[in-house]
């Protein structure tokens, strides 16, 4: 009898086990469909909205387009349009060539600079709450139509008109702080070129600061007091601990960071883009041409930036969302 | 003077007679009085740039034109007015364009932020095939402006169509039921839903690399309990991602209030929201209409104007922001317990 009760659940256990391997399997495809789900209603949406315009909107760069009675027409014009850019366009290439890599020098400061902002106000402190509403204010101000009347109202038409106060009159210039110091004048040329950036600079981290800081504060206190225990210096937890932890914040940051730069309508080659889409439907498909190009450049860095990252970065860092 | 060079002798005094441990704590004392001094130096020298636009906005919206010419005012006026408000009101139309912006842009803001939650869950959490196409369309979608593809959008907009079927029906039955939704909330309402709206994509994008660093486990768990995925993410993805949702929340209130070009390509002029009603103010036919030209005699009392229009556009965000600002402090506490 009890030999025979062995057998059974011995013959029971592996028929369980093909069982459960199947049921495993099953839930895996269960999963994926369940995450299928999730995203179905963005799918239809990207196809509606955003594939379809995407793919008319490389065909313009193709075409020459023309207004007539019923909306716009087009015609097919073949690489025309692309040739134009690279090869006629008197400041195309040279306008691309520096926006990337004004863009690129722009880059490490923003992220380094917000970060290091972040850090500080995430620390505690008396009048956080203050300094992080005050640090709020560029991403309200300078996401939108404000800035533009505030850098309209410093035009040559003020200075010209004799109005003794302007947005920039009444900044003190980084000359003017260079000045102080007495430093020799190719050192203050150096300097002012910089400094006089940091304004721009500055303004372009407000939201690379809020998301920082909500970074950091998704990482778990208990990290932070086992370092106590273990004595690590501040320098070694930040570089242990904030930054590993931040290395997913971090690349969010760069990439938005990056469209940023590049997106902004006053560089180089948006406001040419911009200019010659606004005389005229003639000019469409030159311009879509040049944005076409560029976005196909960054597109590239973008992809290689991102594959750079998770190669060297993220695959030491990554605890697999682990606390 | 003397006071403070006797307090720094007795302090060199005690330093020096002090046991190695009151040492070490004085010096750690110290280096954190340094650390929290350098913060306050860093955080008001560049806290000076944030504020120094507001200070300008405020500074020359409370002034008449004929101050702008006198160099000896330099933030404040003495003949403080407060004309300017009440002329920028009623240019922009202010309590109507307050009203188009909540209705057009802020409901789409509050759409987006679920429809994009929903998104950046299935991408973060689950494995499938088209996965990796869909993260490309997604860094697609945080790369490419929509200036780009407005003509596309617009004649897209301008009779609504699923993939050509009700075309299809038009050319085959002569029954046209495709509409034109421009001028119509749905331009803001639809894409948002489908999660392709107003910088949707880095919202999209945002959520996924904060929902990957959410533990396993707690998920893990629910799935064993027997919980279904949807509930799985309302009733633990969601309460352990507070911080994220604010983050996310405000971001996408600011774009959309900060919306231009999209509501001054979709709508009808009584219809614009406050953002392009702020953008019209400087154009010198509204200017007109109170007499002051852009350019001209009165102009510096246009920038006080446009000023004082920037200043009424600012303050309703900056109040929201405050009152979310508690939130955030609370959501964190959330986070330390699932972490």
């Amino acid at each position: 009898m009890d030999e025979n009760k062995i057998v059974k659940t011995d013959e029971v256990a592996p028929a369980n086990a093909i069982k459960l391997g199947k049921k495993h399997r099953g839930i895996e495809s269960l999963k994926s469909t369940y995450g299928r789900l999730f995203v179905l209603h963005w799918e239809i949406g990207l196809i509606l909205f955003f594939v379809v315009p995407l793919i008319k909107s490389l065909y313009f760069a193709f075409c020459d387009l023309s207004f007539g009675d019923e909306g716009y027409e087009y015609q097919f014009a073949g690489l025309t349009h692309f040739k134009y850019a690279i090869n006629e366009d008197p400041e195309y290439v040279d306008r691309l060539l520096g926006t990337l890599a004004s863009s690129a020098g722009s880059l490490p400061v923003i992220v380094i600079l917000s970060l290091i902002l972040a850090l500080l106000l995430n620390q505690k402190f008396k009048g956080r709450l203050f300094f992080r509403a005050l640090y709020f204010l560029p991403v309200i101000i300078a996401s939108g139509v404000v800035i533009t009347h505030l850098f309209s109202s410093t035009s040559s038409e003020l200075s010209s008109s004799g109005v003794s106060d302007s947005f920039a009159s009444n900044m003190i210039t980084a000359d003017e702080i260079l000045g102080w110091l007495s430093l020799p004048p190719k050192v203050i040329e150096g300097f002012s070129g910089l400094l006089n950036n940091i304004f721009n600079l500055v303004w372009n981290c407000g939201i690379q600061i809020v998301l920082f800081i909500s970074g950091m504060q998704s990482i778990p206190d208990s990290l932070y007091e086992v370092s106590k225990v273990e004595g690590a210096t501040k320098w070694e937890e930040f570089w242990f601990i904030t930054l590993p932890m931040l290395s997913r914040t971090l690349i969010l940051v760069i990439i938005f960071t990056m469209v940023e730069l590049v997106t902004d309508k006053n560089n180089d080659i948006m406001s040419l883009a911009y200019q010659l889409m606004q005389h005229g439907a003639t000019n469409f498909g030159k311009a879509s041409a040049m944005l076409w190009i560029y976005f196909g450049i960054v597109s590239v860095i973008m992809a290689l930036l991102m594959f750079a990252y998770n190669a060297l970065f993220l695959k030491r860092w990554d605890t697999g969302g682990r606390s | 003077m003397t006071n403070i060079i006797t307090n720094i002798k007795d302090f060199f005094l005690r330093f020096k007679n002090a046991s190695s441990e009151t040492r070490y704590k004085m010096v750690l004392k110290g280096t954190s009085v340094m650390t929290s001094l350098f913060r306050y130096v860093v955080l008001i020298a560049i806290g000076y740039i944030v504020l120094y636009p507001l200070f300008y906005m405020i500074s020359s919206s409370i002034r008449t034109g004929e101050s702008f010419y006198d160099p000896s005012i330099v933030w404040i006026t003495s003949d403080v007015t407060m004309e300017n408000f009440q002329i920028a009101y009623k240019l922009m139309h202010y309590t109507e364009a307050l009203l188009n912006t909540v209705v057009y842009e802020l409901i789409a803001a509050f759409i987006q932020i679920i429809s994009c939650a929903f998104v950046a869950y299935g991408l973060a959490r689950f494995e499938f095939k088209e996965k990796k196409i869909l993260t490309m369309f997604m860094f697609l979608l945080i790369l490419v402006p929509s200036q780009m593809m407005i003509i596309p959008i617009v004649t897209t907009y301008s009779k609504l169509d699923v993939l050509g079927v009700l075309g299809l029906i038009d050319t085959l039955t002569g029954i046209d039921l495709r509409v034109n939704i421009l001028g119509s909330v749905l331009t803001f309402y639809l894409p948002a839903l489908f999660g392709v709206g107003i910088r949707a994509g880095i919202i999209i994008y945002i959520y996924v690399q904060f929902f990957k660093g959410l533990p396993k486990e707690l998920e893990e768990a629910s799935w064993i309990d027997g919980a279904g995925p949807l509930k799985t993410f309302l009733r633990i993805a969601l309460p352990s991602s507070g911080v994220v949702i604010m983050t996310v929340t405000v971001f996408s209130v600011i774009w959309h209030w900060n919306d231009f070009y999209l509501s001054s390509m979709y709508l009808h002029a009584e219809q614009w929201p406050l953002a392009v009603r702020l953008g019209e103010l400087a154009n010198d036919d509204v200017l007109k209409t109170v007499g002051i030209p852009e350019y001209g005699a009165n102009f510096p009392q246009s920038i006080a104007i446009v000023m004082a229009g920037c200043l009424m556009f600012v303050v309703p965000v900056l109040i929201m922001y405050m009152i979310l600002q508690k939130n955030f402090v609370k959501s964190i506490d959330r986070v330390g317990i699932t972490g």
